[in-house]
Parts: C-alpha cells; structure tokens; sequence
C-alpha cells in the first residue's frame, strides 16, 4: 500500500528527493534480507544523518506508520523485513568511521560502517574490531548491534554486546539520545544492553561507540580431518575440557567440505566425515605452547591430516572456506535456508544426528558449518526454489530441527535472531509471563509499536505452527 | 538493613525456601502496600539511599542450591542465594571457576553480585557478569516468574533481560536464579608485585601479555596477576622483572571493605588524573585497565561531593558503597542522575507499578 501522498511529501522534506524510494519496482529490492520471506516496503528512505533518521522517525511517529531500520540486509531472519509495510529506514549511508581513538582503544562508528572496513581502519593503530560474522565483508556495524551479532571468535572474544560501550538511538517519538558511554558501571538501568540485539524493536540505531582490542601479535590456525561428526565433536569438548579456550573452533561436515573444496582449494580432506579449524592467538610463546597441545589432543581423539597455517596467505585461505562456505553450497543447491540455534556443546552429537535424519526424511541434502566451541550449529537445508512445493517442505524441515534444538535445552537462535522467521516459535522456550517481561519493555520504549512490527513477539494470526501440538514440552523440561 | 533509613519499626524478615514462595511473598507485599527490600548476604546492603520504608525483608540465602553444573558444557545454573565461595568450591571439583573476586568478601551471594554489580580485579581479564552471565530468573512484584536468556553460552532469543537486571540493585524485581558461562581454570596463575605506582602499571598493561589482573594502590604497591600457558606467563613475567608474590595476596585484597567506601568509575584513559584529584593522604586502589578505583572516605562529605564534581566532568561516577545514614544523605549515594532516567523510570514502573521493591534506594 503506497503512502498517502502527504506522508511521501512531509518524509521527502526530511530526506531530500533523492534520498526517498516509492516507485514499484525500485521497492522491490528491498523486500528481502538475507532470510527467506520477503514482503515490500511501501518507501524506503535513505538516511545520510541522525537528524534525517529522527525525522522520519517523527514522520513515522505522526502518522503510525511502522519503520524498520535496515543495514546492508545480509541479516538472516527477517529482521529488516517490512512485513507490515511502511518504512524501511536504510542507514547505509551513514558510513563513516568517525573517531578512532588508539589510546582508549574505541571506535565511534555510524550504523553503516561496514564490518570488516572498521577492523582494516583499526589495524592502522595495531588493533581490531572482535565480533566477525561470515558476512562481515558486507554486514554493517548498526546491524550487528541491532542483532548482537556473533561470529567465529567470540568462543574467545563474545558476541557484539560485549564491545559495544554506548549508542546514540533515536526513540520511537523521535527524540535523540545516548546510552551508556566510554566508562564503565554507570549509574541506573543499563539500556544500551538491553538495546543491542533487540532487533530494532526499541529504537534506531545512529551512533556506535566500540571497543577495539590489540592485534594479537601471534595467530595459529590448525586445521584436522575426523572420521564422523562425533567424534570431532568430542576432540572440541576434549580441547576444552583441558582448560583451553581457543579464539575459534569452527566445524564442517562432508557435505560442506566438498563443496569448499571443489570451489577455494583450500586443501580440505575430502574423505572426512568432519573438518575442524582450530585458531588460537596470543604471543608466540602462548601459540606455540598451545598450538602443541590442541594437536596432541585432536590426535588422541582420532584426528588426522592435521594442518597448521604458517603464512597469514594459508591461514586466509583456510578461512575462506569457512566464511565463503554458504556460497559454496550453490555448487550443490541453487537456493539454501540457513538455519541457527544453539545447543549445550554436549549436545552436538546427538542435535546433528536428529538435523540429518530430518534432513532425510524431507528428502533434503542438509550442509552443516557451524561454530562447534560454543554449540552454535548452522543447518543449511540445500533446496531449489523452482522445485514445487519445496519451501513448504524446506520450512517444515528447518521447524523439526529447531524442536530438536530445543528438546535438548537449547535456544531457538545463537546470533541471527528471531525476527520474522523464528517468532512462532518463541513459546517453546518461554513462558507467557517470560514474553509479558519483555514486552513491558517494548512498550515502555514503543507503546505504539511502530518499530519494526511482527518481530521477536509470537503473532499467532499471521503463521500456522506446524507442530503446534507439541509445543510446552520446551517449558516442562526447563530447569526452572 | 533495619538500622538505615527513619523506619516506623523493625521489618519483618522471611527466608521463603523456593523461588515460587518467595514470588508468592512478594505479591503479598505488594498487595498489601508493603514495602520489599531483597537481600542476599549482605555484604552489599551499605549500597543506595536510606530507604524511604522497608517493611518486609525477603532474604534469598535458603535458595543455595546449584541446580545444574554441565561440567562438559562450562555452564552453571544456580539458586540466587548461594554463596560466590559455595559455588567456587563446587565450580573447582570440576577445575572450573567464576571469574568474579568482588570486594568486601566473603559471603556476597550470588544474587546480590548481580543486583549490586560489584566485581573485583579479574574483571580486567574476564568482564563483568554482564559478560558471562548468559541466564536470568526474577521474581516481579505481580508475582510472576520472568526468565530471559537460557543455559547455552550464545543465546539471542529474545531481550537481554540479564542485562537490565544486572546492577539494578533489585528495583525491578527479585533475582532467584541465574545461569553463568564458566571457565577453566587457568593452566598457569603467577602473582607479581612492584612498588612502582603508575608507571609501573602502564608498563605491565602495554606488555604483549596482558595481565588478568593489574592493581595499583594508594601507597604506589603494584599487584598483577598472569593467566595462561608456562612459557607465556614465565616470559612476562621474566621481561617485566617484579617478586613473584603468593596469589593468597587477592583473597586478601578481596577482603578490602569500608565503613565509608565509594567506587569511582571513569573512562580508563583518564583514572590516573582523576585519582590524583583525590585529597592529599586518601587511601584508594585501582583498576586501572578497567577505568575503576575505590576509595576509603576518611574526609568530610564536601570533599566527596567535590571529587565527584571532578569525575562527572571527565564523563564517569562515583558511587557510595557504604556510609553511615547521615553521611550518606548529606553526598547521596549515586550522584547526577543518568540522562536517560526518564526511561529507566518509565521501566521501573513497568515492573514495580507500586513501588514496592527498595523505596527511594536506587536512582529509580
């Protein structure tokens, strides 16, 4: 439904022409993010500054129409999907580095900055920016903030919210303000907390303020060949359970490593049942030591064609595989739906082994990568959209796996979110009065609720749960 | 607790024995227009405003158990009454540990950790809970159970309700259990010790190994303490050149309480001006890779509103932990109120719509 044409004019007034999108067919390229329900937004507008994106969000206030703040869209379940039309409120624009300051080691970074461009401007002074999603060659900084976005090394380093020191946010009236800041155990509620990972539910993210930690001056990336997933899946707890930590320990099955290989060359055993990288980082003397120990331990766990990159060129290569896994996969499918939950790292084994016979009984080849450390298991169910019929399956497919998630005490997400595609979902792993608490915050921040609607919360009339029978068993086998 | 604020008469203390009894009490309370104050092990109870009225003191300490420990998972559930020593002694059968070695111990519980969001010198390596607590359990003045967070170490499920009640000093509601990432113990713990102030602080915080914990003290002694592999701490610890020190000198520094103590946090950059802005003679330590020091008040309460004029110029707080009521009054315990108090307030009403958790104790 397009904008009444008074609102188009009065949003025009506060973005400029230029900066405003509402005709058909240039809307169509935003009705999607990295995830696989779309819906189009009746304008987008192209913020350049705090005071444009604060007066759309009084535009958008004035006349109850929903905004949906939105990054480079790689996010990947439906968070900056205009599902109930409205505004797309895109901060790309908003791309500038704006301060680094090596001494106190932060950043202040508008929403647009691009991930990976923030770590090649820290590396200037020695130091980098710890959360890495796969996609951060093209994800933005205020997208990360708005998902509590993860990555490979925050086994060591944790997710977004643990670099993020403050923000300025625009509230859903449009006044601009800022939590928290660059000292630590400020006084009162911690907002900025709360704020990161809300899914830009709560407000606009315009302004970043991160911590940037130094470039460790030694990095080793070790690579190992198992014969099955479980096994690697011991080596990982065995690694840990020895009191080391590792910055990274990323998993792939067969499937994936065939693809990697066939496309990067990376050197990837082929004939295993699971590849694992591992990458510990410190001074030379920490590497060496524990680079030596994590091989003897991958040994004694049924490891084999062990690797250890010596050059930053193999220890690149070695990622890219990782990171470039998912496009990869279009070798096998044409289309993919990657899925993310997490598990209690115990429970790798037997969550994977319910993804593959899921997989088999939908009759879907089912890739996994995922990060092993933490439990964080990525199932990428590898379909062709032209096949009919298939989302309905591909969907139904992706739904069992998250039960088994959560049948074996996990969460329903580890970094991509809930969003639009995992919100039916969220009575599984919470009571009515644990949903109540969160949407008292909601309300206290958006009473109207025009900030990036249908996400997070259950909406009941807008998608059938399959399974719905069988929901509640998640809260009986809560420990609580 | 009954000895501050200008209460009517002494509160009546209940120790309910489950999460759901005591969720119970407090909608009791709260239905009755009574006013709620949690406690835990007390060791923070110094922390806020006298208490406008504390009619009903609902202590969480017969909530001690650990209701899970995953060893192989590194994550801990527990009760929010059990004592931070309980929990470590457990944690350490497993050779695991809770990175938390907060002020004025022993006998903080849990719950009050994270109510009060006191921590101590390790926070320099590990972060605060915020960092590693990765569930929460609150019981709401309406009597509700609220959970957020889970037990898995990466969870983005829903808000990050942990987060708003950490350091909320219980004005939301009533923590009874949280869930932790815990970690192993280090392969290697060696304790060093300068006399050097400053300088020899920033030296050992500048070297490629970074210290896990690094303090400095009034009298220029300097504490650092190396986590990891052999030859990694050895090498430190040989380039940095101080005595090796038993590391039974943090329990002992652990142990460090005031009757009048206050907490300055700042931008770590700028901890060593402001520090140095403290009266001539005071007695404080440091954190200085964390931007945090505490200062043993033995000057009137002008000389802690001016310091805190200073602080809240270099854009950070000062916090009372503990003063005697009147004292306490004169310097109020949190300072300028945040910018955002508008909101915090608007939460505090969302949960506690009549005010009956900790009247007048926290800023909202």
């Amino acid at each position: 439904m397009p904008l009444a044409p008074h609102v188009a004019q009065e949003l025009r007034r506060v973005v400029g022409r230029d900066a405003m999108i509402d005709a058909p067919n240039d809307l169509r390229i935003f009705e999607r993010d990295g995830s696989i329900e779309g819906a189009v937004p009746d304008a987008v507008v192209l913020a350049s500054s705090t005071e444009e994106v604060a007066g759309v969000m009084q535009v958008a206030a004035k006349h109850r129409i929903p905004v949906v703040p939105r990054g480079a869209g790689t996010g990947l379940s439906g968070g900056a999907v205009t599902i109930r039309g409205g505004i797309a409120l895109q901060v790309t624009r908003m791309r500038h580095i704006l301060e680094i300051d090596p001494v106190a080691q932060t950043a202040l970074v508008e929403p647009g900055v691009v991930n990976q461009e923030l770590s090649l401007a820290a590396a200037q002074h020695g130091l980098f920016y710890a959360p890495d999603p796969s996609s951060q060659k093209a994800c933005t900084i205020g997208g990360n903030a708005a998902e509590n976005s993860g990555g490979p090394h925050c086994l060591y380093y944790g997710v977004t919210t643990n670099h993020v020191l403050g923000m300025e946010v625009v509230l859903a009236d449009g006044s601009v303000r800022w939590v928290s800041g660059d000292a630590p155990d400020r006084v009162g509620l911690d907002l900025c907390g709360v704020i990161v990972g809300s899914e830009g539910t709560l407000c606009a993210i315009t302004k970043i303020k991160v911590r940037l930690l130094r470039i460790p001056p030694s990095i080793t990336t070790l690579l190992a060949a198992f014969p099955t997933i479980e096994t690697a899946s011991q080596a990982v707890s065995a690694v840990i359970g020895h009191g080391i930590v590792p910055s990274a320990m990323e998993m792939m099955d067969r499937v994936t490593v065939g693809a990697v290989e066939a496309h990067y060359h990376a050197g990837y055993p082929t004939d295993a049942g699971a590849v694992l990288l591992v990458e510990v980082d410190g001074t030379a003397e920490s590497t060496r030591e524990l680079t030596a120990a994590i091989s003897r331990i991958l040994a004694e766990n049924q490891g084999y064609a062990m690797r250890e990159a010596k050059t930053a060129a193999e220890r690149d290569l070695l990622w890219a595989g990782r990171k470039g896994a998912i496009g990869a996969l279009g070798r096998i499918k044409p289309n993919y739906y990657l899925h993310d939950g997490v598990v209690p790292r115990s429970r790798l084994p037997q969550v994977l082994s319910a993804v593959g016979e899921i997989g088999e009984h939908y009759k879907l080849p089912v890739a996994n990568v995922f990060h092993a450390g933490d439990g964080n298991l990525h199932p990428n169910i590898l379909f062709d959209m032209r096949d009919k019929g298939v989302l309905h399956q591909v969907e139904s497919a992706g739904e069992e796996m998250l039960r088994a998630v959560v049948e074996l005490g996990g969460a329903l997400s580890g970094e991509h979110g809930i969003g639009l595609e995992k919100s039916a979902f969220m009575p599984w792993i919470f009571t009515e009065d644990d949903l109540d608490a969160m949407h008292r915050v909601k309300d206290v921040f958006d009473a109207d609720g025009i900030l990036n609607p249908g996400k997070i919360f259950p909406d009941p009339s807008r998608k059938p749960l399959h399974l719905a029978g069988r929901t509640g068993l998640a809260i009986e086998a809560k420990w609580w | 607790m009954s000895s501050r604020g200008p209460l009517q008469s002494a509160p009546a203390i209940e120790k309910p024995a489950t999460a759901e009894e005591l969720a119970r009490r407090l909608h009791a309370a709260a239905a009755a227009k009574l006013s709620v104050t949690p406690a835990g092990g007390g060791r923070a109870r110094g922390m806020g405003d006298p208490l406008e009225r504390c009619d009903l003191v609902l202590e969480t300490t017969r909530l001690d158990r650990v209701i899970e420990h995953q060893q192989s998972d590194m994550v801990v559930s527990v009760e929010a009454g059990i004592a931070l020593e309980a929990l470590q002694s457990h944690l350490g059968r497993a050779g695991q540990f809770l990175p938390l070695d907060p002020f004025n111990s022993p006998g903080h519980t849990i719950g009050g950790l994270l109510a009060s969001g006191w921590t101590g010198p390790l926070r320099l390596r590990y972060g605060s809970p915020r960092d590693f607590l990765i569930g929460i359990r609150v019981a709401l003045p309406d009597g509700k159970l609220a959970s957020a967070g889970g037990r898995v170490v990466k969870n983005v499920s829903g808000y990050d309700l942990m987060k708003l009640h950490y350091g909320a000093l219980g004005s939301l509601g009533v923590i009874v259990a949280a869930s932790f990432k815990v970690f192993p113990r280090p392969l290697h713990d060696v304790t060093v010790s300068d006399a050097g102030g400053w300088d020899a602080a920033d030296r050992a915080a500048s070297m490629p190994l970074s210290p896990s914990a690094l303090e400095l003290f009034s009298d220029g002694r300097v504490l650092a303490r190396y986590f990891g592999s052999r030859d990694a701490v050895d090498r430190a610890v040989s380039e940095l050149g101080w005595k090796k020190t038993d590391s039974a000198v943090w329990d002992e520094h652990a142990r460090r309480g005031h009757e009048k103590w206050a907490r300055i946090a700042v931008p770590r950059t700028l901890l060593r001006d402001v520090v140095s802005s403290l009266p001539d003679g005071s007695e404080w330590w440091a954190s200085p890779g964390a931007g945090i020091a505490h200062w043993a008040i033995a000057t009137d309460a002008q000389s802690v509103t001016a310091m805190r004029a200073k602080v809240e110029a270099a854009g950070g707080t000062l916090v009372m932990l503990a003063a005697p009521d009147d004292f306490m009054r004169e310097v109020g315990s949190w300072g300028t109120a945040p910018a955002t108090i508008d909101i915090m307030r608007r939460i505090k009403t969302a949960f506690d719509p009549d005010g009956t958790l900790n009247p007048g104790r926290f800023v909202v």
